[in-house]
This record gives structure tokens, C-alpha cells and sequence, in this order.
């Protein structure tokens, strides 16, 4: 199965060092999040990867051989890096047609990505007329042409709606469960958090983290309330792990927050605050990309495969 | 190879603005044979200055071989069009071999349909145009080949130049403004060899005050520019980052 590697890539535009001596791998069967505020070489990396960008040094690699040393890419790795990437006056059935015909792919892949796309009624009406969810799912489509061991989104729910970003996560994680390989960037964690198993954290153009979604978050529920006392005993109880951070402040780990407020609600507590894992998350991510970690150190304990170059 | 030039065609084939390109250079090349005819007012046409108005369309072939690679660079699709090939050499000859005889085709259309028009002029003062002149063909085939070394010029220029609105800027201002103010300076002798006076020189026209090559070295020359443009522009794509 073709994964796809980073070994100590760098990209240098001018004095900007866009990306630092990157280095993490992208598996087989797993979607990998490739995370990092807007400006982080995102881009940059992906664009190397897919051997538009010459890097500086280093290299990356699909299923061990460059990009530029693929017959065929497009048979083995689709890619959306730009999704406002259509000629306005052809039509979206016409732009697959040209990819099709260039990465000799049989025609009738093109009436059958456009049905898996959502993009059947609207194929024959000029790309000019899109809208951005719709241009987003066309780029998708021509991703999806060669029928890819590899997919490489940057950015790919920008302008898709609730109902986009659903059915990507669907087709992402289908794709992952055959056993493919999935790369996605995204600036917004809460974005991808529900469809990623990996999460590769750059900023700065630096790796901040590399690991699994669990090992990003420490899976902590904050509670405050007037009775962190009793709250804690009865979550001790349950098996919880329990740390008092203040006089009504309680961090609880091995539990849920729905838990923690079904417990509170039977012996009726009141509580005055309760955040979950998903915003410890997002707390951990705003830290690692954050002012505090622009100096270069070795991302967290709990974080597995990294490679600092 | 094959793949790639009939992806060129499909590509020209989806979109309208060719033949947009196209029908303008027919009405161009209607409007200046004519204009020149009722300008002579009761004088004889001469029918190789009239047939000469088909190499004023080397400024629509050079836009349409500037469209070629500049145009995608403006939509993005360059970035799906490397992905797709990452040779890029190929892609750059692909559109070069496409869009070079797509400018043969269009001019060989125009030069049939300035034939026409000159004919009709002609009979129309009571004359009839000399078809086994050879000078007349000479103007004939000259332009036509003026316009295919332009369209191929055109692709070069818009890889070198990928900023489409930059490209066309320049290369009409070339054409209109910039050459004859080049030849001001460097004189008329090394003049000659300037793209448009190599373009107009395959024409075999005797222009007076004006100093031109023969045609074939005119057609030698536009051929130089094509080739050594090309090699540029292949070396430059090459090289660049897409980003």
C-alpha cells in the first residue's frame, strides 16, 4: 500500500524558509490531518510532495519513488490543491474530460465520478456558474478520475456546507477503510477532528506534532462547580481520574462530559461549567501552533514516528 | 505524445474563445483588404499589397499562442496539468505542436478568404487577379507562415511570461509600438532582424523608405525566434514552482 513520506523536506522561497526539515509519514489506511494555521507551509509541503515545488532539500516520497518518477500519477495519486482550478467557460463534464484524456483514464469514469459527486444534473452547465461547494466537488471528482491508492486535499471542506463536509468525511473515511492512503490539511481542527485516526501539527513551517488524534488531546473533561467535593468523590467512585485544579474546578479523566453531566443531574449538582475533550483538543492545538511554541522543541511524549531532521 | 496533443485539442475544442479569436481575424483581414481598396479610390489595386493584410493577423496568432500556456496559469489549471503530467517539457511541446498548426489552419483560412475579397474588389474595378503571379503567392505564403512562427512565438512568450494579462500587454505592445522604437535606436540595418520585420519580410512586399530581409531569410529568422523561444520557455517551465 503506498504511503506517503516526508523525509527533513525544506523549501526556501527567498529569505522565507516556508517549511523546516519536515519530516512524518502518512499511512495506508488511516486519514492523515495535516494541520497548521493559514501561512504554516501547508501548501508548500503538499506542493512538493506533488512535485510542483522543487524543495530546497530533502525529499518526499508516495510509495517510495518521487512524484516525478510515477508512470501515471494520476492512476495513483488524486490530489485537490486548488479547488477554484477550472477554465470558467467549459463545461464541468468537459474539465474531467480533459483530465481523463491526459491521464488516459476510460471516458466513462467521468459520468461515474461526477454521480459520486453529487455533480450529475450539473455537469453539462459551464463551471462559471458554480458555486464554491460545487467547484470544491468537481475538484473532488478529478481527484477521484484515476481511481487513487493516494489522496492528497488541501483545504478541501473551504465553502462546502455542513452537508459537504459530512459526506467528505464519508468518502474519506471510505476511502481509508479500503486501505488507501488520505492526506488532508486544514487550518480549523474542529474541521477535521471527526474524520481524522492521524494528526501531523506544523507551524511556522516546523513539525509540532505527529501522532494519533488520542494522543493529541489528553481526553480531559473540566468541570467547575460549587461542590467540587462531593463531585469528585462520586467521580472517583465511577473510576473517573480525578484532579482538583482550583476551589470549584475539577479535571476529570475516563469519562465523558455527557457523563460527568448525567452524574452531576442525578444527585443533583449543579454545575456552572463542563467542556470536553474536543475543546482540550483544540486548547492543545492552539498551544502547539500558538505564540508559546514558535520556538523549535520535540512535540509531546505521548507523540509516536517523529523524525526531527 | 499522442495523449498529450489530444488533450491540446480537447481543451481547444471545450472552450469558445478560439473561435472568438478566430472570426475576429477573419473580419480583420475583410476590413483592411477593403479598406485598402476603396482607399485607392479610382488608382489599380495592386493585389499583392491588398493579399499583404493577412500578416497583419499575426497579432491574433500570437494571442492565441499566448492563451496557450499563460491562459492556464490564470484558471490554475496548470497545477491539475502538471499533476497530471509531471513532464513538463512534453506539455509545453504538446502546445506548441497543437497551437502552432492551429495558427497555419487559421491563417490558411484567412489568406482563402483575403483571396476572395481581393478578387471581388478587383472585378469590381474591372480587373481580375493573376493567380499564377508568383509574387502574389509569395505575399501569400509568407503570410501564412508569418502567422504560424507568431503562434508559436505566442506559446513560448505566455510560458516565459505567465501573467496572461502581462503577456498579451506586451506582446501587443511589441507589435504596435516597441519594435518600431527599438529599430529607431539600433538603426534600420540591424532593424531587419526584429520579429515583425522578419514576419514582414516573408511577405516579399517592396516597401518603400523600408529595409527588409528576403523572404527567406525573413523566414529563416521568425524560424530562429521560434525555436530559441522555445527552448527558453522549456527551460524556464522547467524550473518554476507552481504555487
Amino acid at each position: 500500500m503506498a504511503s506517503v513520506v516526508f523525509e527533513a523536506l525544506s523549501k526556501q522561497f527567498g529569505p522565507v524558509r516556508a517549511v523546516d526539515r519536515l519530516s512524518f509519514e502518512a499511512q495506508g489506511g488511516r486519514v492523515t490531518g495535516f494541520l497548521g494555521p493559514n501561512g504554516a507551509g501547508k501548501t508548500t509541503a503538499l506542493r512538493s510532495l506533488l512535485g510542483l515545488v522543487r524543495p530546497t532539500a530533502g525529499r518526499a516520497l508516495v510509495g517510495g519513488r518521487l512524484y516525478a518518477q510515477i508512470d501515471q500519477p494520476w492512476r495513483t495519486v488524486g490530489a485537490v490543491l486548488d479547488a477554484a482550478s477550472a477554465n470558467p467557460g467549459r463545461t464541468g463534464r468537459d474539465h474531467l474530460r480533459v483530465i481523463a484524456t491526459a491521464a488516459r483514464v476510460p471516458a466513462s469514469r467521468v459520468d461515474e465520478t461526477l454521480d459520486r459527486v453529487g455533480l450529475s444534473d450539473a455537469a453539462g452547465r459551464r463551471v462559471g456558474g458554480y458555486s464554491t461547494g460545487m467547484r470544491q466537488r468537481l475538484s473532488l471528482a478529478a481527484a477521484l478520475l484515476g481511481d487513487p491508492e493516494v489522496l492528497v486535499l488541501d483545504e478541501p471542506a473551504n465553502g462546502l456546507d455542513p452537508e459537504g463536509i459530512a459526506w467528505l468525511r464519508n468518502l474519506l473515511r471510505g476511502f481509508a477503510r479500503d486501505g488507501r492512503t488520505v492526506l488532508v490539511s486544514s487550518h480549523v481542527l474542529s474541521e477535521v477532528s471527526q474524520t481524522v485516526d492521524e494528526v501531523v501539527i506544523l507551524s511556522h513551517g516546523t513539525l509540532r506534532f505527529a501522532g494519533s488524534l488520542d494522543a493529541l488531546g489528553d481526553g480531559s473533561v473540566t468541570i467547575r462547580s460549587a461542590s467540587v467535593e462531593r463531585l469528585a468523590a462520586l467521580l472517583v467512585e465511577r473510576g473517573c481520574e480525578v484532579r482538583t485544579l482550583s476551589r470549584d474546578m475539577l479535571e476529570a479523566r475516563g469519562c465523558t462530559a455527557e457523563e460527568v453531566g448525567r452524574l452531576a443531574a442525578e444527585r443533583q449538582i449543579a454545575l456552572s461549567g463542563l467542556s470536553d475533550a474536543a475543546a482540550s483538543l483544540e486548547a492543545e492545538f492552539l498551544r502547539l501552533t500558538g505564540a508559546e511554541a514558535s520556538s523549535p522543541r520535540p512535540a509531546g511524549a505521548a507523540s509516536r514516528r517523529i523524525t526531527m531532521g | 505524445m499522442r495523449t498529450l496533443i489530444r488533450t491540446e485539442v480537447l481543451k481547444l475544442r471545450t472552450v469558445r474563445w478560439p473561435w472568438v479569436l478566430f472570426m475576429a481575424q477573419i473580419g480583420l483581414v475583410i476590413l483592411g483588404v477593403s479598406g485598402y481598396a476603396i482607399a485607392r479610390g479610382d488608382q489599380p489595386i495592386d493585389a499583392q499589397v491588398a493579399l499583404g493584410h493577412v500578416g497583419l493577423t499575426s497579432l491574433f496568432a500570437l494571442v492565441l499562442g499566448l492563451m496557450a500556456v499563460a491562459a492556464e496559469f490564470r484558471d490554475h489549471t496548470i497545477t491539475d496539468t502538471f499533476l497530471v503530467t509531471p513532464r513538463r517539457e512534453r506539455v509545453i511541446g504538446a502546445k506548441l505542436v497543437v497551437y502552432t498548426l492551429l495558427g497555419l489552419a487559421f491563417a490558411i483560412v484567412t489568406a482563402a478568404v483575403a483571396l476572395a475579397v481581393t478578387a471581388a474588389w478587383l472585378s469590381a474595378r474591372g480587373a481580375s487577379l493573376d493567380m499564377g503571379s508568383a509574387a502574389v503567392w509569395n505575399t501569400i505564403v509568407g503570410a501564412v507562415l508569418w502567422d504560424t512562427g507568431f503562434a508559436a512565438i505566442g506559446v513560448s512568450v505566455g510560458a516565459l511570461v505567465p501573467n496572461l494579462t502581462l503577456a498579451i500587454v506586451a506582446g501587443l505592445s511589441w507589435i504596435a509600438l516597441v519594435e518600431g522604437l527599438v529599430a529607431q535606436v539600433i538603426g534600420s540595418g540591424l532593424a531587419r532582424w526584429l520579429p515583425m520585420a522578419a514576419g514582414q519580410a516573408l511577405e516579399g512586399l517592396s516597401i518603400p523608405g523600408r529595409e527588409l530581409l528576403s523572404p527567406w531569410a525573413g523566414g529563416l529568422v521568425l524560424a530562429a525566434y521560434a525555436v530559441v523561444l522555445g527552448a527558453l520557455a522549456t527551460v524556464a517551465t522547467l524550473r518554476r514552482d507552481v504555487t
